[in-house]
């Protein structure tokens, strides 16, 4: 019964905070102290969401952002996981390769839009590309400081006791190096959710990012922020169905 | 106490000058002349804003006392939102963020005038083989959203009776991007403005399929889907009406002498495009001016302006691109007007 109370304590605090700043929010917006245009209150973000609920658009836009958003981190990880392991346990494929991630690394996905248009076009396959390209660089290297994590002791311990290269990837490293992972992953889900307003900035008709600037170009603000929050509360999904499966996935971590 | 008495004539003085700054820019006021001698005008290198580059680069706005600063935007919403937020003076913008802003109830801002139409610099270029706005079923056709290209294509369609969500792919594109994706034959058809239009219409395989001159409220109020419409922060208006003044003066003059002397103009008008002389001819040969003393019967309730507006207001609402028309005539005004 204490342990209880005890873990929805938080929980509460948290509830009455949001509560609280909602509320205030709503006054100062009612109050006629901040221009709608620049800061709507709550309750009109509401009415918008509700609006947009009825005629379906906002679940053809979340559906259509979080499809662009998946399929280039999905293919971002699947090439980021073997290589970045592949480089993490390679001091001599770190060297060659460690110049091209450092220039890689700090372009924005915003910055690839020109080029991903003259090799893909307006196709959906250039929206992935630029998912692709804004998670990829921090994917790879959370994956190859996992990997080097790996204490090199129990490394050299399997290969003192006859496992092949092949033994030591499958029975030390990934199962040393795969929790973390799983955590840099789920970081980067986020960052890739980041690339969604460059990725939906040309040629899209639909999607979160294509919300938000359209609803600027009209100056709807309380769309720009549903766009925003809609953002944050399919992060906050995937987020949780992404602890279920690393609980599946890592069942020693628990 | 010398130290003292040179002090307070020191302050005195000091004062006397205060008193006389504070006083001087009454002094001007009652003179006529601009209580604030700079305007920040929001423009960008759009036909729109020629007259005020013209009238920065001949002088036209420095012989009424002014100086004015050109800010260039790429698009109105853009300016419009500077405009409210108090960083522009005056600016010309696209009608449709203008209304778009009145649409959600903003009131920091005056529509003073129209400088313009252009009705046949805009419109809807398509590859060959589409020889009507029907043959546009099942093909991919761009604009660029929440613009004046967009809202033809929107009545375009309905002219022809076909339904954007369903019998087309409409995507959107900005006008810069259309050119590579003509030519590539990644879109069948697009609707683009002045130079771009330009340059897709002198592209191989490209031909005009409809121009602005088709949009139903330019049949009937000479109203393209997005006129041109100069604005004033209101609370600039209210606080420098001298300075508007000067501002508006300056401006039809370099209107005149778009009219009167398009080659001068043209000259500085290069620098501001990027365009050759040729080029910048033909822009200007397209589009009919409209001068001061055309601008109170236009922009009075119940102009053809105003009405037209209104008209673009209730077709933006029944297309779902804003929640409601606004009273148009609500954000108007001719007090500035010569």
């Amino acid at each position: 019964m204490d342990k209880e109370n005890h873990s929805s304590k938080p929980i509460i605090i948290s509830i009455i905070s949001l509560t609280l700043f909602l509320g205030i929010w709503e006054l100062v917006c009612r109050g006629g102290l901040i221009d709608p245009v620049f800061m709507p209150a709550p309750s009109k973000i509401f009415a918008r969401a509700v609006k947009l609920i009825g005629n379906g658009e906002l679940m053809a836009h979340t559906l259509a952002s979080t499809r662009r958003v998946m399929v280039g981190f999905m293919i971002s990880s699947m090439v980021a996981i073997p290589f970045g392991i592949f480089l993490g346990s390679s001091r001599l494929f770190m060297a060659i390769c460690d110049p091209f991630i450092s220039l890689l690394r700090p372009l924005p996905s915003m910055s690839w839009i020109p080029l991903s248009l003259l090799w893909l076009g307006i196709t959906e396959t250039q929206k992935y590309s630029i998912v692709f390209m804004g998670s990829f660089a921090p994917s790879l290297l959370y994956i190859i400081e996992a990997t080097k994590s790996i204490d090199p002791l129990l490394i050299r311990a399997a290969r003192n006791l006859g496992a092949s290269k092949l033994d030591v990837m499958r029975e030390v490293i990934l199962p040393g190096a795969l929790p973390q992972i799983i955590s840099g992953l789920k970081v980067m889900l986020g960052i890739a959710w980041t690339c969604i307003i460059s990725a939906e900035l040309v040629a899209a008709r639909e999607g979160l990012g294509f919300m938000i600037m359209n609803g600027k170009e009209y100056f709807q603000t309380d769309t720009v922020m549903l766009g925003m929050v809609m953002i944050s509360i399919t992060v906050m999904v995937i987020d949780v169905v992404f602890k279920k499966f690393e609980r599946r996935l890592l069942p020693w971590t628990r | 106490m010398q130290l003292k008495k040179v002090n307070i004539s020191t302050l005195l003085l000091a004062l006397t000058m205060a008193v006389m700054l504070t006083l001087a820019p009454g002094t001007a006021s009652a003179d006529n002349k601009p209580e604030k001698v700079t305007v920040i005008y929001g423009g960008s290198s759009w036909l729109g804003h020629y007259p005020a580059w013209v009238g920065m680069e001949k002088g036209l706005f420095k012989k009424h006392g002014l100086g004015v600063l050109f800010q260039n935007f790429y698009a109105s919403s853009g300016r419009m939102g500077s405009l409210i937020a108090g960083d522009l003076d005056v600016a010309s913008t696209g009608s449709i963020s203008a209304i778009a802003l009145m649409a959600v109830g903003n009131k920091s801002f005056f529509a003073f005038g129209t400088q313009d139409s252009y009705a046949t610099v805009e419109g809807i270029i398509a590859r060959d083989g589409i020889n009507s706005l029907k043959d546009l079923k099942g093909k991919k056709l761009a604009a660029p959203f929440a613009s004046s290209a967009h809202v033809l294509v929107l009545d375009l369609l309905q002219q022809a009776g076909l339904d954007p969500e369903k019998d087309l792919t409409l995507l959107n594109l900005k006008v810069n991007e259309m050119p590579a994706a003509m030519s590539s034959g990644e879109i069948d058809a697009c609707a683009a403005w002045t130079p771009h239009f330009n340059k897709l219409l002198n592209m191989k395989g490209n031909h005009l399929l409809a121009n602005d001159t088709e949009f139903s409220l330019y049949k009937k109020y000479k109203l393209g889907p997005g006129p041109d419409l100069l604005v004033v922060r209101k609370d600039f208006a209210q606080k420098y009406p001298n300075t508007c003044n000067a501002f508006v003066k300056g401006y039809f003059e370099a209107i005149d002498m778009l009219i009167n002397k398009p080659e001068e103009c043209a000259q500085v008008l290069v620098k501001l495009t990027n365009l050759n002389m040729e080029d910048q001819m033909t822009v200007l040969k397209d589009i009919e001016w409209i001068p001061g003393s055309k601008q109170k019967a236009l922009m009075s309730d119940p102009g053809d302006f105003v009405k037209g507006m209104q008209k673009l207001g209730d077709f933006l609402t029944r297309h779902g691109q804003i929640d409601q028309s606004p009273m148009v005539k609500d954000w108007v005004t001719t007090d500035m007007l010569p």
